[in-house]
Protein backbone atom coordinates (compact mmCIF):
# COMPACT_ATOMS: atom_id res chain seq x y z
CA UNK A 1 0.00 0.00 0.00
CA UNK A 2 2.81 2.39 0.85
CA UNK A 3 4.42 1.75 -2.55
CA UNK A 4 1.12 2.49 -4.28
CA UNK A 5 0.67 5.66 -2.24
CA UNK A 6 4.21 6.80 -3.08
CA UNK A 7 3.61 6.09 -6.75
CA UNK A 8 0.38 8.11 -6.77
CA UNK A 9 1.93 10.95 -4.77
CA UNK A 10 4.81 11.15 -7.19
CA UNK A 11 2.66 11.11 -10.32
CA UNK A 12 -0.64 12.86 -9.65
CA UNK A 13 -0.38 16.18 -7.75
CA UNK A 14 -0.50 19.10 -10.17
CA UNK A 15 -1.79 17.07 -13.11
CA UNK A 16 -5.08 17.65 -14.90
CA UNK A 17 -7.86 15.17 -14.33
CA UNK A 18 -9.17 13.94 -17.68
CA UNK A 19 -12.80 14.61 -18.53
CA UNK A 20 -15.38 16.99 -17.18
CA UNK A 21 -18.59 16.89 -15.19
CA UNK A 22 -21.71 18.66 -16.46
CA UNK A 23 -24.57 19.91 -14.31
CA UNK A 24 -27.70 21.59 -15.68
CA UNK A 25 -29.28 24.15 -13.41
CA UNK A 26 -32.96 23.45 -13.91
CA UNK A 27 -35.58 25.68 -12.30
CA UNK A 28 -37.28 22.69 -10.69
CA UNK A 29 -34.08 21.43 -9.06
CA UNK A 30 -32.82 24.83 -7.90
CA UNK A 31 -36.11 25.73 -6.24
CA UNK A 32 -36.60 22.29 -4.66
CA UNK A 33 -33.05 22.36 -3.37
CA UNK A 34 -33.55 25.80 -1.80
CA UNK A 35 -36.81 24.63 -0.21
CA UNK A 36 -34.97 21.78 1.55
CA UNK A 37 -33.24 24.48 3.59
CA UNK A 38 -36.34 26.58 4.13
CA UNK A 39 -35.57 29.44 1.74
CA UNK A 40 -38.67 31.52 1.05
CA UNK A 41 -37.12 34.51 -0.73
CA UNK A 42 -38.24 34.78 -4.41
CA UNK A 43 -34.58 35.21 -5.32
CA UNK A 44 -34.23 31.45 -4.74
CA UNK A 45 -37.76 30.02 -4.96
CA UNK A 46 -39.71 32.58 -7.02
CA UNK A 47 -41.38 31.97 -10.36
CA UNK A 48 -39.56 30.67 -13.41
CA UNK A 49 -40.69 33.75 -15.36
CA UNK A 50 -39.05 36.14 -12.89
CA UNK A 51 -35.91 34.01 -12.75
CA UNK A 52 -34.14 32.51 -9.75
CA UNK A 53 -30.54 32.00 -8.67
CA UNK A 54 -29.09 29.01 -6.87
CA UNK A 55 -28.51 29.19 -3.14
CA UNK A 56 -24.87 28.75 -2.16
CA UNK A 57 -25.24 25.11 -1.10
CA UNK A 58 -26.22 24.18 -4.68
CA UNK A 59 -22.47 24.03 -5.29
CA UNK A 60 -22.74 20.63 -3.57
CA UNK A 61 -24.53 19.23 -6.61
CA UNK A 62 -21.53 20.16 -8.75
CA UNK A 63 -19.01 18.82 -6.28
CA UNK A 64 -20.70 15.47 -5.85
CA UNK A 65 -21.08 14.92 -9.59
CA UNK A 66 -17.48 15.98 -10.23
CA UNK A 67 -16.24 13.78 -7.41
CA UNK A 68 -17.82 10.61 -8.74
CA UNK A 69 -17.11 11.31 -12.44
CA UNK A 70 -13.61 12.75 -12.33
CA UNK A 71 -11.93 10.54 -9.73
CA UNK A 72 -12.63 7.26 -11.55
CA UNK A 73 -11.49 8.89 -14.81
CA UNK A 74 -7.86 9.04 -13.72
CA UNK A 75 -5.70 6.25 -15.08
CA UNK A 76 -1.94 5.76 -14.77
CA UNK A 77 0.71 3.29 -15.83
CA UNK A 78 2.39 1.54 -12.91
CA UNK A 79 5.06 -1.11 -13.53
CA UNK A 80 4.10 -1.19 -17.19
CA UNK A 81 0.40 -1.82 -16.55
CA UNK A 82 -2.49 0.58 -16.74
CA UNK A 83 -4.35 1.07 -13.47
CA UNK A 84 -7.06 3.44 -12.33
CA UNK A 85 -6.40 5.81 -9.44
CA UNK A 86 -9.16 4.05 -7.58
CA UNK A 87 -8.70 0.27 -7.39
CA UNK A 88 -12.00 -0.24 -5.53
CA UNK A 89 -14.69 2.45 -5.77
CA UNK A 90 -16.36 1.15 -2.60
CA UNK A 91 -13.36 2.38 -0.62
CA UNK A 92 -13.89 6.00 -1.63
CA UNK A 93 -15.16 8.51 0.93
CA UNK A 94 -15.85 12.20 0.66
CA UNK A 95 -13.97 13.83 3.54
CA UNK A 96 -14.36 17.57 3.14
CA UNK A 97 -14.90 20.57 0.92
CA UNK A 98 -13.76 24.14 0.69
CA UNK A 99 -15.76 26.46 -1.54
CA UNK A 100 -14.55 29.80 -2.82
CA UNK A 101 -16.97 32.20 -4.53
CA UNK A 102 -14.73 35.28 -4.64
CA UNK A 103 -15.13 36.95 -8.05
CA UNK A 104 -17.66 34.34 -9.14
CA UNK A 105 -21.05 34.93 -10.71
CA UNK A 106 -24.17 33.27 -9.25
CA UNK A 107 -25.57 30.12 -10.82
CA UNK A 108 -29.03 30.63 -12.25
CA UNK A 109 -31.89 28.77 -13.85
CA UNK A 110 -30.85 27.55 -17.29
CA UNK A 111 -27.10 27.56 -16.68
CA UNK A 112 -25.08 24.67 -18.03
CA UNK A 113 -22.17 24.20 -15.69
CA UNK A 114 -18.98 22.40 -16.62
CA UNK A 115 -16.49 21.43 -13.96
CA UNK A 116 -12.89 20.40 -14.55
CA UNK A 117 -10.23 19.48 -12.07
CA UNK A 118 -6.59 19.02 -11.14
CA UNK A 119 -5.08 16.80 -8.49
CA UNK A 120 -3.87 18.72 -5.46
CA UNK A 121 -2.00 17.57 -2.35
CA UNK A 122 -1.91 13.90 -1.42
CA UNK A 123 -0.98 12.36 1.92
CA UNK A 124 -1.30 9.17 3.91
CA UNK A 125 -2.55 8.78 7.46
CA UNK A 126 -0.23 6.00 8.61
CA UNK A 127 -2.38 5.22 11.67
CA UNK A 128 -5.27 3.92 9.58
CA UNK A 129 -3.60 3.84 6.14
CA UNK A 130 -6.25 6.10 4.66
CA UNK A 131 -5.02 8.02 1.61
CA UNK A 132 -6.21 11.61 1.36
CA UNK A 133 -6.20 13.46 -1.93
CA UNK A 134 -7.33 16.93 -2.87
CA UNK A 135 -9.14 17.71 -6.12
CA UNK A 136 -9.04 21.31 -7.22
CA UNK A 137 -12.20 21.99 -9.20
CA UNK A 138 -13.23 25.01 -11.22
CA UNK A 139 -16.84 25.22 -12.37
CA UNK A 140 -17.85 27.59 -15.18
CA UNK A 141 -21.09 28.46 -16.90
CA UNK A 142 -21.68 28.42 -20.67
CA UNK A 143 -20.32 31.99 -20.92
CA UNK A 144 -17.00 30.80 -19.46
CA UNK A 145 -17.68 32.70 -16.21
CA UNK A 146 -16.47 30.98 -13.05
CA UNK A 147 -19.34 30.09 -10.71
CA UNK A 148 -17.37 28.39 -7.91
CA UNK A 149 -13.91 27.07 -7.10
CA UNK A 150 -13.79 23.99 -4.91
CA UNK A 151 -11.08 22.12 -3.08
CA UNK A 152 -12.64 18.78 -2.33
CA UNK A 153 -10.99 16.07 -0.27
CA UNK A 154 -11.22 12.39 -1.12
CA UNK A 155 -10.38 9.72 1.43
CA UNK A 156 -9.54 6.26 0.12
CA UNK A 157 -9.54 3.40 2.60
CA UNK A 158 -6.99 0.55 2.44
CA UNK A 159 -7.61 -1.64 -0.57
CA UNK A 160 -8.88 1.27 -2.64
CA UNK A 161 -5.56 2.59 -3.93
CA UNK B 1 -29.07 46.15 6.80
CA UNK B 2 -26.19 44.04 8.06
CA UNK B 3 -22.95 46.03 8.33
CA UNK B 4 -19.40 45.66 9.61
CA UNK B 5 -20.19 47.35 12.93
CA UNK B 6 -22.57 44.47 13.73
CA UNK B 7 -19.64 42.05 14.20
CA UNK B 8 -17.00 41.69 16.89
CA UNK B 9 -14.42 38.98 17.59
CA UNK B 10 -15.85 36.26 19.83
CA UNK B 11 -19.46 36.95 18.87
CA UNK B 12 -21.49 33.75 18.36
CA UNK B 13 -24.33 32.97 15.96
CA UNK B 14 -26.30 29.78 16.56
CA UNK B 15 -28.87 27.97 14.47
CA UNK B 16 -30.75 24.79 15.41
CA UNK B 17 -32.64 22.49 13.07
CA UNK B 18 -34.56 19.50 14.41
CA UNK B 19 -36.62 18.35 11.43
CA UNK B 20 -34.24 15.92 9.73
CA UNK B 21 -36.41 13.10 8.43
CA UNK B 22 -36.62 10.66 5.52
CA UNK B 23 -38.88 12.92 3.46
CA UNK B 24 -36.33 15.73 3.64
CA UNK B 25 -33.48 13.41 2.62
CA UNK B 26 -35.57 12.21 -0.34
CA UNK B 27 -36.19 15.81 -1.39
CA UNK B 28 -32.47 16.55 -1.10
CA UNK B 29 -31.61 13.42 -3.13
CA UNK B 30 -33.96 14.37 -5.95
CA UNK B 31 -32.94 18.01 -6.06
CA UNK B 32 -29.17 17.45 -5.74
CA UNK B 33 -28.96 14.40 -7.99
CA UNK B 34 -27.14 12.43 -5.26
CA UNK B 35 -29.43 9.42 -5.34
CA UNK B 36 -27.24 6.88 -3.54
CA UNK B 37 -29.88 4.72 -1.79
CA UNK B 38 -27.97 4.55 1.50
CA UNK B 39 -29.47 8.02 2.05
CA UNK B 40 -33.06 7.13 1.26
CA UNK B 41 -33.69 3.40 1.76
CA UNK B 42 -33.21 1.76 5.12
CA UNK B 43 -32.86 -1.77 3.75
CA UNK B 44 -29.97 -0.72 1.49
CA UNK B 45 -28.32 1.25 4.30
CA UNK B 46 -28.67 -1.79 6.59
CA UNK B 47 -26.97 -4.00 4.00
CA UNK B 48 -24.11 -1.49 4.01
CA UNK B 49 -23.82 -1.95 7.77
CA UNK B 50 -25.24 1.45 8.64
CA UNK B 51 -28.31 0.36 10.71
CA UNK B 52 -30.46 2.87 8.81
CA UNK B 53 -30.28 5.75 6.35
CA UNK B 54 -27.67 8.46 6.82
CA UNK B 55 -27.90 12.02 5.55
CA UNK B 56 -25.87 12.92 2.48
CA UNK B 57 -22.37 14.06 3.41
CA UNK B 58 -23.06 17.58 2.20
CA UNK B 59 -26.68 17.83 3.35
CA UNK B 60 -25.79 19.54 6.61
CA UNK B 61 -23.42 21.95 4.81
CA UNK B 62 -26.47 23.75 3.43
CA UNK B 63 -27.52 24.80 6.92
CA UNK B 64 -24.16 26.54 7.33
CA UNK B 65 -24.38 28.48 4.07
CA UNK B 66 -28.06 29.31 4.70
CA UNK B 67 -27.10 30.80 8.06
CA UNK B 68 -24.77 33.25 6.28
CA UNK B 69 -27.18 33.95 3.43
CA UNK B 70 -29.81 34.87 6.02
CA UNK B 71 -27.26 36.93 7.99
CA UNK B 72 -26.51 38.86 4.78
CA UNK B 73 -30.18 39.42 3.95
CA UNK B 74 -30.09 36.87 1.11
CA UNK B 75 -26.69 38.28 0.09
CA UNK B 76 -28.06 41.76 -0.55
CA UNK B 77 -25.77 43.17 2.18
CA UNK B 78 -22.65 41.27 1.19
CA UNK B 79 -21.46 37.90 -0.02
CA UNK B 80 -20.35 34.61 1.42
CA UNK B 81 -16.96 34.30 -0.30
CA UNK B 82 -15.54 31.19 1.33
CA UNK B 83 -16.78 28.24 3.34
CA UNK B 84 -14.94 25.04 4.16
CA UNK B 85 -15.94 21.99 6.18
CA UNK B 86 -14.59 18.61 7.15
CA UNK B 87 -17.16 15.83 7.34
CA UNK B 88 -16.40 13.90 10.51
CA UNK B 89 -19.65 12.46 11.81
CA UNK B 90 -22.72 10.98 10.16
CA UNK B 91 -25.98 12.90 10.42
CA UNK B 92 -29.15 10.87 10.96
CA UNK B 93 -32.90 11.25 10.97
CA UNK B 94 -33.98 12.41 14.42
CA UNK B 95 -30.79 14.39 15.05
CA UNK B 96 -30.90 18.03 16.00
CA UNK B 97 -28.29 19.90 14.00
CA UNK B 98 -26.70 22.77 15.92
CA UNK B 99 -24.60 25.15 13.84
CA UNK B 100 -22.44 27.66 15.67
CA UNK B 101 -20.40 30.36 13.92
CA UNK B 102 -17.96 32.38 16.03
CA UNK B 103 -16.33 35.54 14.70
CA UNK B 104 -12.56 34.90 14.68
CA UNK B 105 -11.31 37.97 12.80
CA UNK B 106 -12.56 41.19 11.25
CA UNK B 107 -10.29 42.27 8.41
CA UNK B 108 -11.37 45.26 6.32
CA UNK B 109 -14.82 44.36 5.01
CA UNK B 110 -14.22 40.64 5.58
CA UNK B 111 -15.52 38.83 8.65
CA UNK B 112 -13.99 35.42 9.38
CA UNK B 113 -15.82 32.73 11.33
CA UNK B 114 -14.92 29.43 12.96
CA UNK B 115 -17.73 26.95 12.47
CA UNK B 116 -18.77 24.04 14.61
CA UNK B 117 -21.72 21.93 13.56
CA UNK B 118 -22.82 19.34 16.12
CA UNK B 119 -25.46 16.64 16.14
CA UNK B 120 -27.54 16.04 19.23
CA UNK B 121 -28.95 12.52 18.99
CA UNK B 122 -31.68 11.51 21.46
CA UNK B 123 -31.55 7.82 22.42
CA UNK B 124 -34.27 7.23 25.03
CA UNK B 125 -36.02 8.59 28.10
CA UNK B 126 -36.09 6.46 31.25
CA UNK B 127 -38.11 6.84 34.43
CA UNK B 128 -36.48 6.87 37.87
CA UNK B 129 -36.55 3.05 38.00
CA UNK B 130 -34.63 2.83 34.74
CA UNK B 131 -37.58 1.72 32.61
CA UNK B 132 -37.64 3.10 29.09
CA UNK B 133 -40.70 5.33 28.72
CA UNK B 134 -39.78 6.64 25.27
CA UNK B 135 -37.34 5.38 22.70
CA UNK B 136 -36.04 7.40 19.78
CA UNK B 137 -34.77 6.16 16.40
CA UNK B 138 -31.16 6.08 17.61
CA UNK B 139 -32.17 3.76 20.44
CA UNK B 140 -34.31 1.54 18.25
CA UNK B 141 -31.74 1.19 15.48
CA UNK B 142 -28.60 1.15 17.58
CA UNK B 143 -26.88 4.26 16.25
CA UNK B 144 -24.88 4.85 19.42
CA UNK B 145 -21.71 2.78 19.58
CA UNK B 146 -19.44 1.68 22.40
CA UNK B 147 -16.85 4.03 20.90
CA UNK B 148 -19.23 6.94 21.44
CA UNK B 149 -19.56 5.97 25.10
CA UNK B 150 -15.80 5.49 25.49
CA UNK B 151 -15.19 8.92 23.99
CA UNK B 152 -17.55 10.52 26.50
CA UNK B 153 -20.06 11.64 23.89
CA UNK B 154 -23.11 10.12 25.59
CA UNK B 155 -24.80 12.21 28.27
CA UNK B 156 -28.01 12.36 30.30
CA UNK B 157 -30.23 15.19 31.43
CA UNK B 158 -33.55 15.55 33.23
CA UNK B 159 -36.57 16.32 31.09
CA UNK B 160 -40.30 16.43 31.94
CA UNK B 161 -40.83 12.73 31.18
CA UNK B 162 -37.71 11.44 33.00
CA UNK B 163 -34.00 11.13 32.20
CA UNK B 164 -33.02 11.72 28.57
CA UNK B 165 -29.96 9.92 27.22
CA UNK B 166 -28.40 11.61 24.19
CA UNK B 167 -25.19 11.83 22.19
CA UNK B 168 -23.53 15.17 21.49
CA UNK B 169 -20.98 14.87 18.68
CA UNK B 170 -19.02 17.20 16.42
CA UNK B 171 -20.20 16.46 12.88
CA UNK B 172 -18.57 19.23 10.89
CA UNK B 173 -15.85 21.68 11.90
CA UNK B 174 -15.07 24.43 9.44
CA UNK B 175 -14.62 28.07 8.64
CA UNK B 176 -16.27 30.81 6.58
CA UNK B 177 -15.59 34.33 5.34
CA UNK B 178 -18.23 36.89 4.44
CA UNK B 179 -17.53 40.20 2.67
CA UNK B 180 -19.83 43.05 3.60
CA UNK B 181 -20.84 45.93 1.35
CA UNK B 182 -20.65 48.45 4.22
Amino acid sequence: MIKNFEFLKENLPGTDIPGKARVKCRYRDLSKFAKVYGFEDPKYVGSKEDGIVACKAWANAITVKSFYILIPATKLTQNGEERPFLLNPNKLLHAGNQYNWEGCVPMKDGDKIISRGKWGKMWLNKDNMILFAELLLTAKNENDETVVKVTTQAAVRPGGY
Amino acid sequence: MTKLADFSVGQEFINEFDEINRELLQLYAKASGDTNPIHTRDEIAEKAGLNGVIAHGLFSFGFITKMFEDMLNQENDGQLIECGVEMRGMVRCGDTLVTKATVSKVDGKDVHFDIEQRTITPVDIKDKEGNIVKQFEAGERGYISEKDEAKGLVHTKEVDEGILTFRDRLACPGHAIIRLKM
